[in-house]
Protein backbone atom coordinates (compact mmCIF):
# COMPACT_ATOMS: atom_id res chain seq x y z
CA UNK A 1 0.00 0.00 0.00
CA UNK A 2 1.10 3.60 -0.46
CA UNK A 3 0.92 6.63 1.82
CA UNK A 4 1.59 10.27 0.96
CA UNK A 5 3.58 12.38 3.40
CA UNK A 6 3.55 16.16 3.26
CA UNK A 7 5.96 18.30 5.25
CA UNK A 8 5.43 22.04 5.51
CA UNK A 9 7.47 25.17 6.28
CA UNK A 10 10.86 24.42 7.90
CA UNK A 11 10.24 20.67 7.74
CA UNK A 12 9.56 20.93 3.99
CA UNK A 13 12.82 22.76 3.44
CA UNK A 14 14.72 19.97 5.18
CA UNK A 15 12.81 16.91 3.97
CA UNK A 16 10.85 17.84 0.85
CA UNK A 17 7.12 17.37 0.42
CA UNK A 18 4.63 15.20 -1.43
CA UNK A 19 6.59 12.05 -0.66
CA UNK A 20 4.80 8.89 -1.66
CA UNK A 21 6.09 5.79 0.10
CA UNK A 22 5.22 2.12 -0.15
CA UNK A 23 4.55 0.75 3.33
CA UNK A 24 3.61 -2.68 4.69
CA UNK A 25 0.19 -3.26 6.24
CA UNK A 26 -0.19 -2.21 9.88
CA UNK A 27 2.71 0.23 9.69
CA UNK A 28 2.67 2.61 12.66
CA UNK A 29 2.43 6.33 12.00
CA UNK A 30 5.43 7.25 14.18
CA UNK A 31 7.65 4.62 12.57
CA UNK A 32 6.63 5.76 9.10
CA UNK A 33 7.52 9.39 9.80
CA UNK A 34 10.79 8.34 11.42
CA UNK A 35 11.72 6.27 8.37
CA UNK A 36 11.07 9.14 5.99
CA UNK A 37 12.66 11.81 8.22
CA UNK A 38 15.80 9.67 8.61
CA UNK A 39 16.73 10.65 5.06
CA UNK A 40 18.05 13.94 6.43
CA UNK A 41 19.59 14.26 9.91
CA UNK A 42 18.64 17.91 10.35
CA UNK A 43 15.09 17.08 9.28
CA UNK A 44 14.88 14.18 11.72
CA UNK A 45 16.30 16.28 14.56
CA UNK A 46 13.80 19.06 13.83
CA UNK A 47 10.89 16.66 14.37
CA UNK A 48 12.18 14.15 16.95
CA UNK A 49 14.08 14.60 20.18
CA UNK A 50 17.10 12.57 21.27
CA UNK A 51 14.81 9.84 22.66
CA UNK A 52 12.96 9.49 19.36
CA UNK A 53 9.78 11.17 20.62
CA UNK A 54 8.00 13.89 18.67
CA UNK A 55 9.15 17.33 19.72
CA UNK A 56 6.51 19.12 21.75
CA UNK A 57 5.61 21.65 19.05
CA UNK A 58 5.19 19.21 16.14
CA UNK A 59 1.68 19.00 14.65
CA UNK A 60 0.40 15.91 12.84
CA UNK A 61 -2.59 15.39 10.57
CA UNK A 62 -3.98 12.22 9.07
CA UNK A 63 -6.26 12.95 6.10
CA UNK A 64 -6.76 16.53 7.26
CA UNK A 65 -7.59 15.69 10.89
CA UNK A 66 -5.29 16.71 13.70
CA UNK A 67 -3.78 13.99 15.86
CA UNK A 68 -2.09 14.08 19.24
CA UNK A 69 1.58 13.19 18.71
CA UNK A 70 1.38 11.05 21.86
CA UNK A 71 -1.18 8.83 20.08
CA UNK A 72 0.93 8.47 16.94
CA UNK A 73 2.86 5.32 17.97
CA UNK A 74 -0.43 3.41 18.29
CA UNK A 75 -2.02 4.70 15.08
CA UNK A 76 -1.74 2.57 11.94
CA UNK A 77 -1.70 4.08 8.50
CA UNK A 78 -4.00 2.88 5.72
CA UNK A 79 -3.63 2.69 1.96
CA UNK A 80 -4.06 6.14 0.39
CA UNK A 81 -3.62 8.07 3.65
CA UNK A 82 -2.22 11.59 3.53
CA UNK A 83 -0.04 12.41 6.52
CA UNK A 84 0.96 16.02 7.18
CA UNK A 85 3.77 17.04 9.54
CA UNK A 86 4.37 20.68 10.36
CA UNK A 87 5.59 23.21 12.93
CA UNK A 88 3.30 25.71 14.73
CA UNK A 89 1.24 27.79 12.34
CA UNK A 90 1.84 31.51 11.82
CA UNK A 91 -0.81 32.78 9.44
CA UNK A 92 -2.57 36.12 9.55
CA UNK B 1 -15.51 35.31 -0.71
CA UNK B 2 -13.21 32.97 1.16
CA UNK B 3 -9.93 32.40 -0.63
CA UNK B 4 -6.26 31.55 -0.40
CA UNK B 5 -4.54 33.10 -3.38
CA UNK B 6 -1.34 34.68 -4.64
CA UNK B 7 -2.96 37.80 -6.08
CA UNK B 8 -4.15 40.91 -4.28
CA UNK B 9 -7.78 41.87 -3.89
CA UNK B 10 -9.82 45.02 -4.42
CA UNK B 11 -10.78 45.95 -0.86
CA UNK B 12 -13.06 48.77 -2.01
CA UNK B 13 -15.08 46.30 -4.07
CA UNK B 14 -15.37 43.93 -1.09
CA UNK B 15 -16.65 46.79 1.08
CA UNK B 16 -19.29 47.72 -1.50
CA UNK B 17 -20.41 44.11 -1.80
CA UNK B 18 -20.61 43.82 2.00
CA UNK B 19 -23.20 46.61 2.17
CA UNK B 20 -26.32 44.54 2.41
CA UNK B 21 -29.81 45.30 3.59
CA UNK B 22 -29.57 45.82 7.33
CA UNK B 23 -25.86 46.70 7.33
CA UNK B 24 -24.98 49.32 9.92
CA UNK B 25 -21.23 48.70 10.21
CA UNK B 26 -18.39 47.23 8.21
CA UNK B 27 -15.02 46.39 9.76
CA UNK B 28 -11.98 45.81 7.56
CA UNK B 29 -8.86 44.07 8.87
CA UNK B 30 -5.85 44.37 6.58
CA UNK B 31 -2.71 42.53 7.71
CA UNK B 32 0.35 43.96 5.95
CA UNK B 33 3.97 42.89 5.46
CA UNK B 34 5.80 45.02 8.04
CA UNK B 35 9.26 46.40 7.36
CA UNK B 36 11.19 44.50 10.03
CA UNK B 37 14.42 44.89 8.09
CA UNK B 38 13.30 42.26 5.60
CA UNK B 39 13.39 42.07 1.80
CA UNK B 40 10.23 40.06 1.29
CA UNK B 41 7.93 37.62 3.02
CA UNK B 42 7.14 34.14 1.77
CA UNK B 43 3.85 32.53 2.74
CA UNK B 44 2.95 28.88 2.51
CA UNK B 45 -0.34 27.08 3.21
CA UNK B 46 -1.65 23.55 3.48
CA UNK B 47 -4.42 24.68 1.18
CA UNK B 48 -6.56 21.54 1.20
CA UNK B 49 -6.97 21.97 4.96
CA UNK B 50 -6.60 25.73 5.39
CA UNK B 51 -9.39 26.72 2.99
CA UNK B 52 -12.10 24.57 4.62
CA UNK B 53 -10.91 25.85 8.00
CA UNK B 54 -11.32 29.47 6.85
CA UNK B 55 -14.82 28.61 5.61
CA UNK B 56 -15.66 27.03 8.96
CA UNK B 57 -14.36 30.10 10.84
CA UNK B 58 -16.48 32.39 8.64
CA UNK B 59 -19.61 30.30 9.26
CA UNK B 60 -18.97 30.23 13.01
CA UNK B 61 -18.31 33.99 13.12
CA UNK B 62 -21.54 34.72 11.24
CA UNK B 63 -23.54 32.59 13.62
CA UNK B 64 -21.93 33.68 16.87
CA UNK B 65 -21.55 37.40 16.13
CA UNK B 66 -24.63 37.85 13.93
CA UNK B 67 -22.60 39.00 10.93
CA UNK B 68 -24.36 39.66 7.65
CA UNK B 69 -21.34 38.88 5.48
CA UNK B 70 -17.75 37.70 5.84
CA UNK B 71 -14.89 37.85 3.34
CA UNK B 72 -11.51 36.32 4.15
CA UNK B 73 -8.67 36.45 1.64
CA UNK B 74 -5.31 35.06 2.75
CA UNK B 75 -2.46 35.53 0.33
CA UNK B 76 0.41 33.11 -0.22
CA UNK B 77 3.63 33.26 -2.22
CA UNK B 78 6.21 36.04 -2.10
CA UNK B 79 5.03 39.43 -0.89
CA UNK B 80 6.94 42.70 -0.66
CA UNK B 81 6.98 45.06 2.32
CA UNK B 82 3.71 46.98 2.39
CA UNK B 83 1.68 44.36 0.54
CA UNK B 84 -1.56 42.93 1.92
CA UNK B 85 -1.29 39.50 3.56
CA UNK B 86 -4.75 38.96 4.98
CA UNK B 87 -7.93 40.87 4.31
CA UNK B 88 -11.03 40.32 6.44
CA UNK B 89 -14.20 42.27 5.67
CA UNK B 90 -17.24 41.77 7.87
CA UNK B 91 -20.60 43.51 7.87
CA UNK B 92 -23.13 43.57 10.67
CA UNK B 93 -26.11 45.52 11.90
CA UNK B 94 -24.06 47.24 14.62
CA UNK B 95 -20.41 48.13 15.26
CA UNK B 96 -20.04 45.89 18.32
CA UNK B 97 -20.93 42.77 16.33
CA UNK B 98 -18.68 43.80 13.46
CA UNK B 99 -15.64 44.54 15.68
CA UNK B 100 -16.07 41.40 17.76
CA UNK B 101 -16.68 39.20 14.73
CA UNK B 102 -13.60 40.54 12.96
CA UNK B 103 -11.48 40.01 16.06
CA UNK B 104 -12.77 36.46 16.46
CA UNK B 105 -11.83 35.65 12.86
CA UNK B 106 -8.24 36.96 12.99
CA UNK B 107 -7.49 35.38 16.37
CA UNK B 108 -8.91 32.01 15.28
CA UNK B 109 -6.89 32.06 12.08
CA UNK B 110 -3.71 32.78 14.03
CA UNK B 111 -4.46 30.00 16.49
CA UNK B 112 -4.75 27.11 14.12
CA UNK B 113 -5.07 27.50 10.36
CA UNK B 114 -2.09 25.78 8.67
CA UNK B 115 -0.35 28.76 7.10
CA UNK B 116 3.28 29.78 7.66
CA UNK B 117 5.36 32.89 7.04
CA UNK B 118 9.05 33.20 6.33
CA UNK B 119 10.80 36.55 6.50
CA UNK B 120 13.43 36.83 3.79
CA UNK B 121 16.35 38.98 4.88
CA UNK B 122 19.65 39.96 3.29
CA UNK B 123 21.29 37.19 5.33
CA UNK B 124 18.82 34.46 4.38
CA UNK B 125 15.50 33.85 6.01
CA UNK B 126 13.70 33.08 9.28
CA UNK B 127 10.38 31.34 9.85
CA UNK B 128 7.98 33.42 11.92
CA UNK B 129 7.20 31.56 15.16
CA UNK B 130 3.52 30.91 15.78
CA UNK B 131 1.78 32.66 18.65
CA UNK B 132 0.14 29.36 19.62
CA UNK B 133 2.81 26.72 20.02
CA UNK B 134 0.49 23.73 19.75
CA UNK B 135 -1.52 25.06 16.82
CA UNK B 136 -4.68 23.58 18.28
CA UNK B 137 -7.13 26.28 17.32
CA UNK B 138 -9.57 26.17 14.48
CA UNK B 139 -10.83 23.07 12.82
CA UNK B 140 -9.63 20.62 15.38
Amino acid sequence: MTVRIRFFARFRELLGTDIVVAVPKNKGLSDLIKDVASRNKDGYDAIFDEKGAFREFVILMQNGRRLETSDAPEIKVADGDEIAVFPPVAGG
Amino acid sequence: MIAIQTGDVDIGKLINQAKQRGTGAIVVFDGIVRNDDIREMELEAYEEVALPELEKIATEAKKTHHLLSVDIIHRIGRLAVGENILIIVVSAGHRKQAYEGSRYIIETIKAGVPIWKKELTKDGGRWVPGEHQHGCGAGK
